[in-house]
């Protein structure tokens, strides 16, 4: 089993370390940072997650900018190793309301008690907030959290619209608030990472979505909740991949290749009219994990189109066309796209009128970078380092139904050698669009047990629709 | 005001230490809580704060379980190095452990397991045993574990005290978490026991699966784990644990779902029937699918898996080979697996599908990508006979880019396809010359070389193509020399022009004259050699058909791929190694049985002895050379330093003594040593080593013997951990040794410097080596009898009331069956060289009894009564001692001196 536990900050300093075994020399920590700063393995110079030095296996996760490493001299199983710290990262963050070098530094005996229940001789124990609860004695120190990056994919719904609380992610599960009350609320967010690869000609070669319900929970007397989904969802497909193309068009199922759920959801209704008991316990966690691959409609259509204008030189036209509903924003939006190594100039042009993008190219890396946001000012700029195309979108708003181009005229230092698509591209994009979601899962209702008339808590059902792989091939 | 002075004066005047000193012992609790705290901070931080060990113990009595936690950590850490002090805590650890609320008794427990100090352990066991069969199930599950800690401290103690058989209690018990921990511990001590401790019984099975439905991810995780080592009596006992099991695919933790996934493979292979089997397979497909959407980490470890399953399984995902299509943003490592697993589901019906992905691949930034990439078109070529034209289309298009490494990697894998369909893709010949001079890599020019002189007769200006190599030819490396070597005499053969008879003349002297590689050399003069005596005949060998070869590169050996399919989920099947190839145990838990006197090593030493000593009566004559003969005949000699010496050998230690000066102190004068490294196993160079007890000091004799034919130096010496923590106190120094020279040498020894955990052991694993050789390894054996004192000897008084005050169960015995006492005295005095001594005897019918008495390390006494008969085999050695743990160790240095 696990022989020992720590973390390390980004720099290589030792934050937390505990060993549980004895068996693994106490330097482990340094031989493991030196290890992965200079991986080089004939695998590219990310060193895997999982890895064995001089007989001692090293498995580790990054989280929040911090490593997180358990050692072991055993055959153990690595997943059940690298759940654990996922899990260990969790717990510590619902305790702390943040997860950063600072909040653990400050937090060390808090840390050190916890670590002390959720594993006992290597072996992990509990990993559940609520359970640890009453084993835990020490009150978290809470950092500021106002000048801390925000983490996690909720803490997207701190920026841009205010429509939340934007301290809840931050929020320790155990403290309690300055007035000496708890608020009363429960947050569940249905977050979607969706891939999708077009092909050069606009068609959609691969599609998928990997959701997540997640909920945090701040309800005192843990309640018993409801939580209803779209009554016809179907789970599992049946072998064939025939699928009626109006499924995607907003009428038809919702159909998942595959889900899973947190051990404390009872799914005893859920064959018969699709609703998940559950009580939360207490901490961030995930009621259900689903993957589909169901045809759906994707929220940007990308054209990327690169063509030879004469010699030496090209010319790149990007389009995207968000296809949602006007009432509708996108945030953040970045376009990449990688050109030939031999690109020495970009200019740029922009659609009359589009004044808040910025462009980028990157010389390193020869990429072009397209950023739309929400502002005055378009940008586009070129870094010959990168070789890359930067475009990005600041401060405009996406809504639905809009249409951007780029336009980008390249010089090069040498001819083309054969085609240029084949140098350049493919173009990805990344995105944040909230209160959105491709599968058209939803959340039909969340139902709280009452507890009494007035017993009214706050719940927060949010949405939103992330890019994972979101690549257009030229 | 002036209090508030004072404090400032004081900080700066005492210092850190006596300041918490100081707060420690304060009479407010809360200042007390602060001043652990800090005390723990510094202690996290590295600074060194064990002198304060008194006072936070003192704090130890509390109610306040946030302070009592704080002080447990403290004492976790510096017990070890505070062993007599830590014997403070006992008595609150104790009361704890029967304090009312469960908290506090679990604490007890999981806190005094932690701390691997003997005086702590011994009082260890009373609360054990009754927190195992507590009522609160949060202090069982504590103790469950707890039971494991023991194990890896005192095995013994944990089976006398008939812990394992209560913790096997354990597994029926109606708290699942309180299940899942016993078998976590139960299959802890199996994996380190060669006894039969936890088998799972088809009882045990049903009480397992009931609690796996209702336990913590992680306890599921290791009932899964546990009964994956269950072999189902049939297909249906199979079926019926499959059904109970599968459930588990839809768990959110991975862990739990990998776990699972394991354990149905097993059974599966017992299951018979084939429609069970498909809809077995359906059903693990999408959780498998599932797990490539959780962290990159997971991923990684998940494709790992995969990568196994679907070599065993290949249906399972036959139908997913999309969800294996590199995700632009994946970390590389994730990338490179799927690729792997790609090329693995490649098949005619998705090829098309699947060569698109490669060409985009193989257009992306990451290098080891693209190449990786070019690699698997290759590879699907070789692998799918009727797609191989459309992979070549694809590399032909991709040569065609001229991105330099894109090409080089394309030219490798397109030797390979030739060599697959040989006659069928010549025609591209053409295309791959034109990148001739962009190759700077050394495998893409010895492809691209082996590719003209395979075809030379088809390449017009085949001669030409090579001549451009020659030019460079001292300078290339191996791999390229030896292919243009073989690519000029394949052209030669084919065309007997005067062009490459010229080539062919550079070439040979270039290989044989000119160059420092044997291997290049040897090629070369064999050509030579042939071409010179019978051209025909060289046409027949360097032009032969060659075999067609097969993809097999990643495919493991079936024995190795059912190794690590009954390994999946484990570290084994993320590195498709089997276990034994990584797991390096610290610790050897396993005793050796005590009548096991000697290691098999000494034993066929003496049946080599005559061969040996024949050879070396043989062997030139040296000044060495007696010493070797005296060695070699000498390795069965019981490994007792101060043993008396048999005749003859002491003839032979005459001689050997005449010939080197005794004052020499690097030559052992006492009788030769075991050999531990045999010649035959240290590539000619032989290692006698024993330890050995002079002045009293431990040194380590060695001798070392050069059989080898090169020079050897730098010999260095390391030794692993041991149970009496033996170690060298200096750098080994051996002088180089010229072949057939030999060396000895005295290691001085300090013990207790790198103690290993777990029950005493008489193995000494030691590890030697020098700048010219790997390192070798060896195992020796502690004797104990080098540990004895010089100032053993107890008077009779003292001797009578020790031994009253040991507790009889202190005391114990063994029949050493194959001594023979022959002549009291002569053993009186055998013993008393070896610092065993003698107190009193008597006489007991015909038996005789002697009462002996030996100091052993940390001044442990042993008190010994031996009771046999003069002239009969079989003699009872009886000891009492305070550290009865150590009897193994001391019977077999008792049966070494008295043999």
């Amino acid at each position: 089993m696990i022989s020992q536990f720590f973390v390390l900050s980004q720099r290589g300093d030792n934050i937390v370390f505990r060993d549980y075994r004895g068996e693994v020399q106490k330097g482990s920590a340094e031989i493991f940072f030196r290890k992965v700063k200079f991986w080089k393995g004939d695998e590219g110079e990310d060193a895997p997650p999982v890895f064995n030095a001089d007989g001692v296996n090293y498995v580790h996760v990054k989280v929040a900018g911090l490593l997180f490493v358990a050692t072991t001299r055993v055959n153990v199983s690595p997943s059940l190793v690298l759940e654990l710290l996922q899990r260990i990262a969790r717990v510590i963050k619902d305790y702390l309301g943040v997860l950063n070098e600072d909040s653990l530094r400050k937090n060390f005996v808090l840390v050190y008690e916890l670590l002390d229940e959720v594993i006992d001789f290597g072996y992990p124990q509990t990993t559940s907030t609520e359970v640890l609860k009453s084993y835990i004695f020490n009150e978290p120190i809470e950092v500021e959290a106002a000048r801390l990056p925000p983490l996690g994919p909720a803490a997207m719904f701190m920026q841009g619209t205010k429509r939340m609380p934007g301290t809840a992610v931050t929020k320790s599960v155990v403290a309690n608030e300055p007035g000496g009350r708890k608020r009363e609320e429960i947050f569940v967010d249905i977050i979607e990472k969706i891939s999708v690869t077009f092909s050069s000609s606009g068609y959609i070669l691969t599609s998928e979505i990997d959701g997540t319900i997640q909920m945090k929970s701040y309800l005192t007397g843990n309640p018993e909740i409801r939580l209803a989904l779209n009554e016809d969802l179907i789970i599992g497909r049946n072998g064939s991949s025939v699928y009626d193309y109006r499924n995607s068009a907003g009428a038809g199922a919702v159909i998942l290749d595959d889900c899973n759920f947190h051990e404390s959801v009872h799914l005893d209704n859920f064959d018969l009219d699709r609703t998940l008991m559950l009580v939360p316990t207490d901490g961030e966690f995930s009621v259900m994990n689903y993957r589909m691959t169901q045809e759906f409609k994707p929220p940007f259509r990308v054209n990327a189109l690169i063509e030879e204008a004469g010699s030496l030189k090209a010319e790149v036209i990007l389009k995207i066309r968000a296809d949602f509903a006007p009432s509708i924003t996108a945030n953040t939006i970045s376009v990449h796209m990688p050109l030939p190594k031999y690109t020495t100039r970009v200019s740029f042009e922009l659609e009359p009128g589009a004044v808040g993008n910025t462009t980028d190219f990157k010389e390193a890396s020869k990429k072009l970078e397209w950023g739309l946001k929400k502002a005055f000012f378009f940008f586009c700029s070129l870094s010959l380092s990168f070789f890359l195309l930067l475009w990005h979108i600041h401060n405009i708003q996406i809504v639905g139904g809009s249409e951007h181009t780029l336009r980008a005229k390249l010089t090069f230092s040498q001819e083309s050698h054969a085609n240029i698509t084949k140098e350049a591209g493919p173009v990805s994009m990344t995105f944040t669009i909230p209160m959105y979601n491709a599968s058209r899962l939803q959340v039909r209702y969340l139902q709280i047990a009452k507890k009494s008339r007035t017993y009214n808590p706050y719940r927060w059902v949010r949405y939103v629709t992330q890019a994972n792989s979101y690549v257009a091939r030229i | 005001m002036s209090g508030h002075d004072s404090k400032y004066f004081s900080t700066t005047k005492k210092g850190e230490i006596p300041e918490l000193k100081d707060e420690l012992n304060s009479q407010y609790k809360d200042k007390r809580k602060d001043a652990v705290k800090k005390v723990i901070a510094a202690m996290t931080v590295g600074k060194d704060v064990s002198s304060l060990f008194t006072d936070v113990v003192n704090c130890m009595q509390t109610e306040n379980l946030e302070l009592k936690k704080l002080v447990y950590l403290y004492l976790i850490n510096y017990a070890k190095s505070q062993p007599d002090l830590a014997i403070l805590a006992v008595n609150t650890f104790v009361k704890d452990s029967q304090d009312p609320n469960p908290l506090i008794r679990a604490l007890a427990v999981r806190t005094m397991g932690c701390i691997r100090v003997d005086k702590i352990t011994e009082y260890l066991c009373d609360p054990l045993q009754r927190c195992l069969k507590d009522d609160d199930p949060y202090v069982r599950k504590t103790a469950s574990i707890c039971v494991a800690k023991l194990y890896d401290i005192n095995a013994e103690l944990v089976e006398d005290r008939g812990f394992l058989d209560a913790l096997k209690d354990l597994i029926s018990d109606n708290n699942p978490m309180v299940v899942a921990n016993a078998v976590a511990a139960l299959a802890e001590i199996q994996e380190n026991s060669s006894r039969p401790i936890f088998e799972i019984t088809s009882n045990t099975l049903t009480k397992l699966l009931t609690a796996l439905n209702e336990c913590t991810e992680w306890g599921q995780v290791f009932i899964l784990d546990a009964l994956s080592k269950y072999k189902a009596a049939d297909a249906r006992e199979a079926e019926n644990i499959v059904e109970r099991v599968t459930p588990r695919l839809q768990h959110a933790n991975c862990a739990v779902v990998l776990s699972a996934v394991k354990m149905i493979l097993l059974q599966m292979e017992l299951i018979t029937s084939t429609d069970v089997v498909r809809n077995l397979c359906k059903k693990m497909a999408p959780p498998l699918v599932t797990l490539l959407s959780a962290e990159p980490e997971i991923q990684y470890v998940a494709l790992r898996n995969i990568n196994l399953i679907v070599q065993r399984r290949p249906t399972i995902l036959a139908h997913e080979i999309k969800v294996f299509f590199c995700k632009y943003n994946d970390p590389i490592y994730v990338k490179m697996e799927k690729l792997e697993i790609m090329i693995k589901l490649a098949s005619d019906r998705n090829i098309d599908q699947v060569l698109l992905e490669f060409k985009e691949y193989a257009t992306e930034v990451d290098v080891d990508f693209v190449r990786k990439a070019v690699r698997a078109i290759g590879r699907c070529a070789i692998k799918l006979e009727r797609a191989a034209e459309r992979c070549i289309s694809v590399l032909l298009e991709l040569i065609k880019i001229k991105v330099n490494y894109v090409v080089q990697e394309a030219i490798i894998v397109i030797k390979d396809i030739f060599r697959r369909y040989p006659n069928t893709y010549e025609s591209i010949i053409a295309t791959l010359c034109e990148s001739l001079d962009t190759l700077d890599e050394p495998e893409a020019k010895a492809s691209m070389i082996w590719i003209i002189g395979e075809y030379a007769e088809r390449i017009d200006n085949a001669d030409e193509l090579l001549e451009s190599f020659l030019e460079s030819f001292p300078e290339e490396p191996a791999l390229v020399q030896l292919q243009l070597l073989t690519a000029t005499v394949k052209l030669f053969l084919k065309k007997p022009t005067e062009g490459p008879q010229q080539m062919i003349q550079v070439v040979l002297n270039n290989a044989t004259v000119e160059t420092d590689n044997p291997d290049l050399r040897d090629r070369a003069y064999i050509y030579w050699r042939l071409l010179s005596t019978d051209p025909e005949a060289a046409k027949d060998v360097v032009l032969a058909e060659k075999p067609v070869i097969s993809d097999d590169s990643n495919q493991l050996d079936p024995s190795l791929l059912d190794e690590l399919l009954a390994n999946i989920a484990t570290l084994a099947s993320v590195y498709h190694k089997p276990p034994d190839a990584f797991v390096t145990r610290v610790k050897t838990a396993v005793q050796r049985p005590d009548d096991e006197e000697y290691p098999d090593g000494s034993e066929s030493g003496y049946s080599d002895t005559p061969a040996n000593a024949v050879d070396s009566a043989a062997a030139p004559s040296s000044s060495s050379n007696v010493t070797h003969a005296a060695t070699r005949q000498a390795a069965p000699a019981p490994p007792a330093p101060s043993a008396p010496v048999p005749d003859l050998l002491g003839d032979l230690i005459g001689l050997d003594g005449a010939i080197v000066p005794v004052d020499q102190p690097a030559t052992p004068s006492g009788p030769p040593l075991p050999i531990v490294l045999p010649a035959s196993t240290g590539q000619g160079l032989q290692i006698c080593a024993q330890l050995t007890r002079r002045d009293g000091q431990i040194f380590y004799s060695m001798l070392f013997e050069n059989n080898s034919q090169i020079p050897l130096d730098g010999f260095m010496i390391q030794f692993n951990k041991n149970t009496l923590g033996l170690a060298a106190a200096g750098p080994l120094q051996v002088p180089q040794l010229q072949p057939g020279a030999s060396a000895t040498t005295l290691l001085p020894m300090v013990s207790f410097q790198n103690i290993s955990p777990g029950p005493p052991s008489t193995l000494l694993q030691v590890a030697v080596k020098n700048n010219q050789q790997p390192v070798w390894y060896f195992n020796d054996k502690i004797s104990l009898q080098v540990f004895f004192a010089e100032d053993g000897r107890m008077e009779r008084a003292h001797f009578l009331e020790t031994w009253k005050s040991l507790p009889d169960s202190n005391e114990i015995a063994k029949d050493l069956q194959s001594v023979v006492i022959n002549s009291v005295d002569v053993t009186i005095d055998r013993l008393a060289a070896s610092n065993v001594f003698f107190i009193a005897k008597r006489r007991n019918m015909n038996q005789e009894v002697l009462y002996l008495s030996a100091k052993a390390p940390r001044g442990i006494p042993f008190l010994i009564e031996l009771t046999g008969v003069v002239g009969i085999a079989g003699v009872k050695c009886a000891i009492k001692t305070p550290n009865p743990e150590m009897a193994p160790l001391f019977f077999e240095a008792m049966e070494a001196l008295l043999n």
